[in-house]
This record gives C-alpha cells, structure tokens and sequence, in this order.
C-alpha cells in the first residue's frame, strides 16, 4: 500500500472528508477537551461505564460539567439531539443514540429528538418533502429501537410536528442575521431561503423544553462535532433570550468500512445500515478495508495495523464490550498472530447477531412509535 | 407635497401615489370593459367599487372567470396583520371580497401573521397581538362573510397548515432573489426572510387540499403586487395555479396622508370609534373646497354611498351649489356613526362563532 497524501480536513454540518485531527477541530471549534472528572462522574450516576467514554468516543464538550452539577443539585436537566433523515440509517448513527439511552436513564432525562426532514428536503434536489417525511418515521423505529422510553423521549419531524416549533423558532430567527449564518455556514446568492431559515429551527430546539415547561431546564446535545456550528451561534443568544446556554458533548465520526471519513449514508458500500439483510451485512464485513498487510507473509512478519484498520473500529466502537478482549485482539494484530480473514469472520458474525436482533426491535417500534411522538403541552 | 418617485414596497407606503403609475410600473392590466361587463352579469349588478375604479388593475382576472365560466371553482386570500384596530379603510376591499363571496360562491382563506408582527416589532407582546386577531376578525366577519365559507388561518397557531407548503416555495427561491424583490440585506433576520413563504403559501392552499387546480384570486392593495409576481413565478414551477389579483386604491387618511393608518390613530375612524370621537375626527379634518380628492367626499366614494346619484348630487352640491363645509361634515358624521352602528351592533352578535373559526 502507498500512503497517499492527507486530503485536506473539511468539517461542517455537510461535509466530513479527509482525515479527521480532532486535536485541530477541537482548538478550531474553541471548545473543551472532555476529561476523567467528566467521565467519571457521568459513569457515577449511571452506576456504569459505558463503553464509548471508556474508548474516548466523546472528545470535547461545552459546559457538559455544569450540566452534571445542575442534576447534582437537585434541578431538572434534558437532552436534545437529532437526525437528517436523508436515508437509511447505519451503525454509525446508533452510537450517539445509544448514548443518548445511557444519559436518559442515567440523568433521568427527556430526551427530544429533532428530524429535519424540511432540511433534507431543501437541500436535495432528488428528494421530495413527502419521501423526506415518510424518512422520519423509518428513522425513527431505529432511534426507539436503541431503547428509550416512551414517557421521556419526543421525536418529532419539522414539518409534520411544526406547530409545535414555529413560534419559538421565529423568535429565535429574529435574533439571526443573515450575515451571521452566511459567516457559519457559508450560504450565498443562490442558497435558497428556506434553507437559510433552518438554522433557527435546529437552535430552538436546544429551548424547547424549557418553554414547553415554563421553567429554565438545562439541556444537553450529544452530538458529532461537526454540528458544533449551530450550537456555537445557540450559545451567542441564549442568554439574550433568558435561556441557559445549550451544552454540548461531542463524539468522533465513526469510520466506515471504505477509508477515512465518517459512515455515511450517501456512499452506500461504506456503511452497514440497520436495514441490511443480515447476511448481507456480513458480506460488507468481509469485504471491508483493513490495516492488513499485502501478504500474508508480511502480515506475520511486520503484523497488521489496527490504527487504521475499519473492522478493528468495529470492535472498539459498537462490538468488544471488553476491554481486556479487545487489547488482547490489537495486541495479536500487530504481532501478526491473527490475520485480517479470522477477524473480519468474528466480526461478521457479530454483526449478523447485533442486526437480527436490532431488527426485531426495530419492527416492534413500528406498534409504539405513537407514543414516542411530541404531544402538545398539557 | 407630492414626491415624484412613489416609493411603494409592502412594508411602507409613503407619498401620494399615483395608481396609473403604479399599475404601469408594476406592469399589471388595468379591469377591461370586458371584465367588468362578465362580472356585472354573474353579479346581476355592478358593483359600485369597480364602476368608480376604485378596483381598477388586476393580473388575470380574465382567466378566474373562464376557469368559473367553465364550471371550476376558484378561492378568495386575503389578509390582515394583527397590530390594532381596523378602520374604514380596511373596509373597503373587505366589502369588496364580500361581495365576491356572494357572487362567485367561493372560500375565503384570510391570514392573520402574526410572525411577521413578532419579527418586525420590537413590542411584540402576544396577548395583544391575539386580542387584535379576534378585533380584527370580528369586524371583517360582522360585514356578513359566510362563516361556513371562511377560513381564519392564524400563522403561529395554524402553522401546520402552511408550513409544508411554504416549504415547497422556499425551495425554489434564492437568497438573490429575496434581495431583489424586497430589498433584505446583511442585517436581515432569517425569520423575515423566510416569512414571505408563509405569506405565499395559502395562495397554494385549496389547490393543494384538493388535489386539483384552484386557482387563487387576491384582492389587495397594489402595494402588495411583488409578493404576487414573485408567487406567479413560483407557482408555475410547482405546478400550482398562478394565482391572480384584483388591486384596489386605499382610501387616504383623514389628514392627507396616502392612506389611513393605524399607527396614527389621527387619520382614521376605526370601527370602534364612539359617536363623539368620529365627530371630532371629522370636524378636525381637513376638506378643500371644491375638490373631488376632499376626504368628505372620498369617504362617501369609496364606502359609505352605493348609489352613483347621491354621489353627484353631493358632488353637485360641493361645486355648484357652494354648501358649507360644516353642513356636508354633519352630514358625513351622521352617516358614519350610522354605518359604525349597525356595524358594532353585528360584531356583538358573532363572537361565539367568530372564537369558533380562530380554534
């Protein structure tokens, strides 16, 4: 193998390439970088670790401390995060979802889940409001599939929910400039309007709660960090508009099966998504991109590279709970004691296990999904 | 003194202004013989606004009434920002769209947009703002709308209804576009650069809902005619009846002023006004002699006299006989305070029906 240069690093809510250097992203972004008190008391009040703080899959954060303290002290706290429901959604989806879970019951949270269908819409030419909605409703039996609970969790879809949203967001939007978005996002002359409106309706979302219950309740976004932009010019007017500022935890991308940049649903053979025959799935395993060597000679000789390896993340990220395991496995790669076929077999079969079950969940939530819908404030 | 640019957009109106111009300008058609003579005869009558050319220019008017003619059924929209009282100038193209309900038998969707009243107002407060939208719709439903035929559309409450529309036309506008037609900038927030798209959607409403064309016909204030290009433009690429307008003149303020205005409470008798304020409103005006823009007589023009009779002989009055000023504004006083009457006395009737409609 050549290593080819490293593309230039572009992060923004719509476009994740190159090679990711959090290290960069966290100093470009201005934020914190996560810590052990964090961790550990988050761990704390779950009673667990989980293992994506275990695996540093949450690299910095925004007031997340305060947000804990505030629990401490007695007051109410809440989670926001969402989807662009643009496609089928794939492993690298579920973990902050899953994420999202652990906080709920750990911090007794309600959680709101934002499907920006009207986004998804404005933004692709190929997709029509009414598939970008019917997508919501598909991507929503996979975020109740991660196990939240019903009483605590308000999925909504910006269109089909927006009655719920839209006075809060014009409020919101009175405080945003154009030039302001323009300097975020980078839109020009021919960006239409409505995606330079959404902006505000993804910030106000960090307000939702607080206005539906009458009371300030600090909210917290799980999150990948490229949608960090949003909550930077959320923090700006928070304040202004006498809510707390939104605090935000972040998480890496998820690598996909092909090399660098996140899973992502656009490039299909990249991702496993929930609603791939199992089988089939197992498939995408075996053919997927390793730090394997070109001969197996090489490889006993020289060992493999987990470090840039797709199914070592697998492992790390979604499917060796176990520590011990999995430093066991990185150590017999890069000894050259096990070979890429062995690994991506254990794997496959792992995946086949995790997607047959998630599937079943997955048609249950079909019959619940109801009552994980927003309801109007009593 | 009148300027010579009219400067003429939506949100403000200033100067006298030159209708002709406007129209010429804003390239619409001006109501041919050809329409006003279709709409006396599916009316049985002329109505008095359109033989006085107070509606005076439109933009396919003609074909609403082929697509009525051939056995189709179009909608009415129309609208009102919900900041305070309603007054006799408001009436008018109310009493006009009144009178096409009768006629043509159709829905009207009226809009009440209250997010652009939080988005320009530094005041906003929305207790009063949903105060004014129950004023307000009293009073356009006290002039006799069908209620089973009117349709209240409350933008921060029925947002549901529009939104996914709005969507659609947001879609296929571009920022340079929005600049162009309404002159935003840098500064501008992102909730009145979206709000147009939720002042253009009820246009699409009844099409939508029904999932054949409706074609859409606005009466309006000529002040509004940008918008409504820039619809027809959207409208066509969404597959959408174009819809199309009738503009109306605004009847002026009491004190000269281009049109009367809520936020001067001077130069206009609202409908709430007591008998003793419309006095002092009108004994405080001020009334050239012998001119047919005196604002005694405009009023009688444009609302209070359907009968083109009365019309001249206080015309004739004014110029020939030489009657006073003080005989023609008691007589004017006596009328409006008669008008306003009945007018309250059908408010205090409907208000149950009237909360109905708003839910």
């Amino acid at each position: 193998m050549t290593d080819e240069p490293n593309k230039e690093m572009v992060v923004t809510p719509w476009d994740v390439s190159g090679q990711i250097d959090y290290d960069k992203l966290i100093e470009q972004f201005g934020v914190s970088p996560m810590t052990k008190e964090i961790e550990e008391k988050i761990a704390e009040h779950a009673g667990f670790k989980h293992l994506q703080l275990r695996r540093g899959v949450y690299l910095s954060h925004r007031d997340t401390d305060w947000w804990i303290k505030e629990y401490e002290k007695g007051n109410k706290v809440g989670l926001y995060t969402g989807r662009g429901p643009s496609g089928h959604v794939h492993l690298g989806h579920l973990l902050p979802w899953f994420f999202c879970k652990y906080l709920q019951d750990a911090f007794d949270a309600d959680l709101y889940f934002q499907m920006t269908d009207d986004e998804k819409f404005l933004h692709r030419d190929d997709l029509t409001l009414e598939e970008a909605i019917e997508l919501t409703y598909e991507n929503a039996l996979d975020v109740i599939a991660c196990g939240l609970t019903p009483e605590k969790t308000h999925i909504f879809s910006d269109t089909d929910h927006i009655s719920h949203l839209y006075k809060l967001g014009v409020k919101v939007a009175k405080r945003v400039t154009f030039s302001t978005v323009r300097a975020v996002f980078g839109f020009n002359n021919s960006d239409n309007i409505g995606s330079i409106w959404h902006p505000a309706l993804q910030m106000m979302v960090c307000f939702l709660q607080s206005e539906r219950e009458g009371k300030n309740i600090p909210c917290l976004i799980p999150a990948a960090i490229d949608q960090d932009p949003y909550w930077r010019i959320t923090r700006d007017i928070a304040e202004k508009m006498g809510y707390y500022k939104p605090a935000q935890i972040h998480a890496k991308f998820l690598p996909g099966l092909a090399e660098g940049g996140k899973m992502s649903a656009s490039q299909p053979d990249t991702a496993i998504f929930t609603t791939d025959e199992p089988k089939k799935a197992a498939k995408k395993v075996m053919r997927a991109f390793t730090g394997g060597r070109d001969t197996v000679e090489e490889q006993r000789e020289k060992g493999g590279r987990p470090e840039v390896c797709n199914v070592y993340a697998y492992y790390y990220f979604l499917f060796e709970e176990n520590d011990a395991a999995l430093v066991e496995r990185e150590l017999m790669c890069k000894q050259g004691k096990i070979l890429c076929g062995e690994c991506k077999k254990e794997l496959a079969s792992r995946v086949e296990l995790f997607l047959t079950d998630f599937q079943k969940k997955r048609e249950a939530a079909r019959e619940v999904l109801d009552q994980f819908l927003i309801k109007p404030v009593e | 003194m009148a300027k010579k640019t009219n400067n003429v957009t939506p949100w403000d109106i200033q100067g006298e202004i030159d209708y002709q111009d406007l129209a010429q300008r804003f390239g619409t058609r001006l109501l041919s013989e050809d329409i006003l003579e279709r709409m006396e005869k599916h009316a049985g009558r002329e109505h008095f606004m359109l033989r006085r050319g107070i509606f005076y220019s439109h933009r396919d008017v003609d074909e609403v009434l082929d697509h009525y003619d051939a056995g189709g059924q179009f909608a009415l929209y129309t609208g009102r920002g919900p900041s305070g009282p309603v007054h006799l100038g408001h009436l008018v193209p109310w009493v006009f769209t009144k009178h096409l309900q009768d006629i043509y038998g159709c829905k009207l969707v009226f809009q009440f947009t209250d997010d652009e009243k939080m988005l320009i107002r530094e005041d906003y407060d929305a207790e009063i703002t949903s105060h004014w939208v129950y004023e307000n719709a009293l009073d356009l439903m006290a002039l006799g709308f069908d209620p089973d035929k009117t349709e209240f559309i409350v933008d921060m409450k029925h947002t549901a209804k529009l939104f996914s529309i709005a969507l659609k036309v947001a879609k296929r506008i571009t920022w340079s576009t929005m600049r162009a037609v309404f002159g935003f900038n840098e500064d501008s927030n992102l909730g009145i650069i979206f709000f147009p798209t939720m002042q253009i959607a009820p246009c699409f409403i009844e099409s939508e809902r029904s999932g054949e064309p409706v074609p859409c016909l606005i009466p309006a204030g000529i002040d509004q005619d940008p918008y409504w290009r820039l619809t027809r433009d959207v409208a066509t690429k969404l597959g959408y009846p174009k819809p199309a307008q009738i503009h109306g003149r605004m009847l002026p303020g009491l004190t000269g002023n281009a049109k009367m205005s809520s936020s001067m409470p001077e130069t206009a008798i609202f409908t709430s006004d007591v008998p003793e304020l419309v006095e002092k409103k009108i004994q405080d005006m001020p009334t050239p002699e012998n001119r047919v823009d005196c604002l005694a007589y405009l009023l009688h023009y444009f609302l209070l006299t359907e009968s083109d009779e009365e019309v001249n002989e206080l015309h004739h009055e004014c110029t020939v006989n030489q009657r006073s000023c003080q005989e023609c504004k008691m007589e004017l006083v006596e009328k409006v305070n008669k008008f306003l009457l009945a007018h309250q006395r059908r408010r205090k009737l409907i208000g149950k029906s009237v909360k109905r409609m708003l839910e």
